[in-house]
């Protein structure tokens, strides 16, 4: 009874790192997925928009971080240096939830190193650098979640085991020691195109080079993340289960045309 | 004209001959041969149009917008060559040239009209040096085959820079990335754009991509949105403001899904437009067309009478009876586009039958994502039936669950004429069904009601 009681007053903030700066790609889907399926569930949900020169709230729960144009990330990149990029590692080691998607996930490694001039500097929050490459990487996307992972998602068997998604970059992203890879690739290019590794995990934080957008089609994933974040108050707290047959038919719909196109 | 281009245009003549009797209906190929044999092909064709050349390029509109000015033109007295069928890369021009000229390059026409793929602008303008160059507007399309925006108006900048000072280059004033390319350059600019505060948007549009300062980055401040990010802007911290446009359109009464009146303002004249095609878009795409009739100094009268006798482009805004019914097929291909046909559709506030066909081809653009920066939130309560196909009918599902428009009117059917059918019998008599493809789901729908008998074939003009 208690649990329920609980879920009656349960509450979602995310946080959206630079809306408008960085908005391509449609990864606007992935805030509207995290606040419809945390709605549909009677949790109440509240986005707060980051901006240029705004502050990390401490009360986020859940950031996401999407992708820009070169232009764009400059301007996001110096506005993360010292204060705001450091409060952003901070809400990660204290257990909130972060998902970033390309250049978002670039700007979170330690540096963007591209053809000509200066690195850009990252915050460091993933173990991971990225240097511009020759040629874009453009595709539908099919990787298998890490096995480490998959041991959070296995408590429901009928989760797949993968998550699908369309990449389109050109920085070649290698993983250090202290992260791990998201998963490993199983049709496209991944973080690199070279050593079949996709995304990187840091704690709750997590990177990858999935558009599409990614939770839309992996629904398993994004309540993963709304899972997790809602447990930095409630440690015990279990999501209810939805009706996911469109978006399960999204999900092998987009691993059939991945086999057909690549 | 030398041997060398001489035998390109043989063998390009050949391969069209080839083409046509083995029925294929493709148009690259022609030219893509003679650019191999002679990469000065395309130069040494369009030195002989005597008039010179006209090129129309931007995200959305450029079909409309060269179909209406050719209109325009040839009631003007100018022969004409156009790239009609929708080849706007070089070698689709290139297609067009050799298959009316004659064996030396000899053209039947005076001037050039051609439609050229945003990307491929800077190559074109080395290759012809035209007399105007129009563009109608810069948004997010297709990221996968366009790339990002910045870096299209980047060589955009670059390619215009090296146009001479007897060019004309005509920009959209409303559109602050298409404006700004306008500083700086040797030729005269022209500007267009709207006047009128009642076409504004109520509710701005999630897709808007260059909403900040070009100059100092600082976001804008706009007055009044048209499309997007199409306004009357200013920038409150640098001195940078919307151009005056020369040529503009106000008054303006749209039509629902049948068309609109304007007042087209010239510098020295003013005069009533009816466009048989609806949507505030396709006024704009009507200014952009006025524009360069204006800068060749084209009559009013000539103006008038070219836009009276056209007719929309094929799959865009056509109509097509069924019976008793009918079908408005109109293409989709990004999320602006997208956001302006639902706005045209819905308008009347009057519960519509709407089906949508998504494929993820290469002509489609391979990446959905876009489909997530269309408004489908609009649609709620607005819909009677709605049907969903194409290659990736789950993916627009999905986005139709999470706009929570009412899914229980949602049918998803995989298979393209079953899906025509089925909308087809969930549409009242007398009723039209709004049919929204992408580009190759176009193709199929079109060649689906053929087979019914319903439309004739589509290789047109």
């Amino acid at each position: 009874m208690g649990g329920i009681r609980a879920i009656k007053f349960m509450k979602l903030t995310i946080g959206h790192l630079y809306p408008k700066l960085m908005n391509i790609y449609g990864d606007r889907g992935n805030i509207i997925t995290l606040a419809n399926r945390s709605r549909w569930r009677e949790i109440s949900v509240e986005v707060k928009d980051i901006s240029l020169g705004e502050p990390i709230d401490p009360e986020i729960d859940l950031f996401f971080f999407g992708g820009g144009q070169d232009k764009e990330q400059i301007l996001v990149a110096s506005d993360l240096q010292e204060e705001k990029g450091r409060a952003l590692i901070e809400a990660v080691e204290n257990g909130a939830v972060l998902l970033s998607i390309c250049g978002g996930y670039q700007l979170l490694g330690q540096y963007y190193r591209p053809h000509l001039g200066e690195d850009l500097p990252g915050i460091g929050l993933f173990d991971s650098y990225t240097v511009a490459g020759e040629k874009r990487m453009i595709g539908n996307v099919v990787i298998e979640i890490s096995d480490s992972l998959q041991s959070d998602y296995s408590r429901h068997a009928e989760h797949p085991k993968t998550l699908v998604g369309f990449e389109n970059h050109s920085g070649k992203t290698y993983l250090g020691k202290n992260c791990q890879p998201l998963g490993r690739v199983v049709i496209g290019f991944g973080n690199n195109g070279e050593d079949r590794q996709e995304g990187a995990v840091y704690k709750n934080a997590f990177g990858c080079y999935l558009h599409g957008p990614v939770l839309p089609k992996n629904p398993h994933f994004a309540d993963y993340l709304i899972q997790q974040a809602l447990r930095r108050k409630n440690p015990d707290f279990q999501l209810s289960p939805l009706n996911d047959s469109l978006e399960t038919l999204a999900h092998q719909a987009a691993i059939s045309r991945a086999k057909s196109t690549r | 004209m030398d041997f060398r281009s001489k035998l390109a245009l043989a063998f390009g003549k050949l391969t069209l001959k080839i083409n046509r009797l083995t029925g294929s209906g493709g148009t690259a190929a022609p030219g893509l041969i003679a650019q191999k044999i002679d990469p000065q092909i395309l130069s040494k064709l369009a030195n002989h149009l005597s008039f010179g050349a006209i090129i129309v390029t931007g995200t959305n509109g450029k079909t409309t917008t060269s179909r209406i000015l050719s209109g325009i033109l040839k009631e003007a007295g100018f022969s004409l060559i156009h790239n009609r069928t929708g080849s706007n890369l070089i070698r689709g021009i290139v297609s067009t040239l050799i298959q009316a000229s004659d064996s030396v390059g000899n053209l039947p026409a005076d001037l050039g009209l051609f439609e050229v793929d945003e990307f491929t602008l800077p190559l074109a303008l080395t290759q012809i040096q035209p007399k105007v160059v129009v563009i109608t507007n810069l948004f997010r399309d297709q990221l996968d085959r366009y790339g990002e925006i910045d870096t299209i108006k980047k060589h955009w900048k670059e390619a215009l820079q090296q146009l001479p000072a007897e060019s004309i280059v005509i920009l959209n004033g409303d559109d602050p990335s298409v404006a700004h390319l306008g500083q700086n350059l040797k030729c005269k600019v022209l500007y267009f754009g709207l006047e009128d505060k009642t076409t504004a948007l109520t509710v701005k549009y999630h897709a808007t991509d260059s909403t900040r300062c070009q100059d100092c980055g600082n976001d804008l401040d706009y007055e009044v949105y048209f499309i997007s990010h199409l306004g009357k802007y200013h920038c409150p911290k640098c001195n940078l403001s919307r151009p005056n446009p020369q040529i503009f359109a106000r008054e303006i009464k749209l039509e629902s899904t049948i068309g609109s009146d304007f007042l087209v303002n010239q510098p020295e004249t003013a005069f009533n437009i009816h466009l048989n095609v609806p949507g505030l878009y396709n006024v704009y795409n009507a200014l952009a067309a006025i524009s360069v009739a204006y800068s060749l100094k084209i009559r009013q009268n000539k103006i008038e009478e070219g836009l009276k006798n056209f007719k929309s482009a094929f799959g865009r805004i056509e109509q097509i009876q069924i019976g008793e019914k009918s079908i408005l097929l109109t293409l989709v291909k990004n999320p602006v586009g997208f956001n302006e046909i639902l706005r045209m559709i819905f308008s009347e506030g009057t519960k519509r039958n709407v089906m949508i066909c998504i494929n993820d081809l290469f002509a489609d653009g391979r990446d959905v994502s876009w489909l997530w920066d269309v408004d489908f939130e609009l649609m709620k309560n607005k819909t009677d039936h709605l049907t969903i196909s194409g290659l990736r009918a789950e993916d627009m599902a999905v986005r139709i669950k999470y706009a929570e428009i009412g899914e229980e009117n949602l049918k998803v059917v995989k298979n393209l004429p079953e899906a025509i059918k089925t909308a087809l019998d969930s549409t009242p008599k007398d009723k039209t069904l709004y049919v929204l493809p992408t580009y190759t789901a176009m193709l199929e729908i079109r060649k689906t009601l053929n087979k019914f008998g319903y439309v004739g074939q589509f290789w047109e003009e």
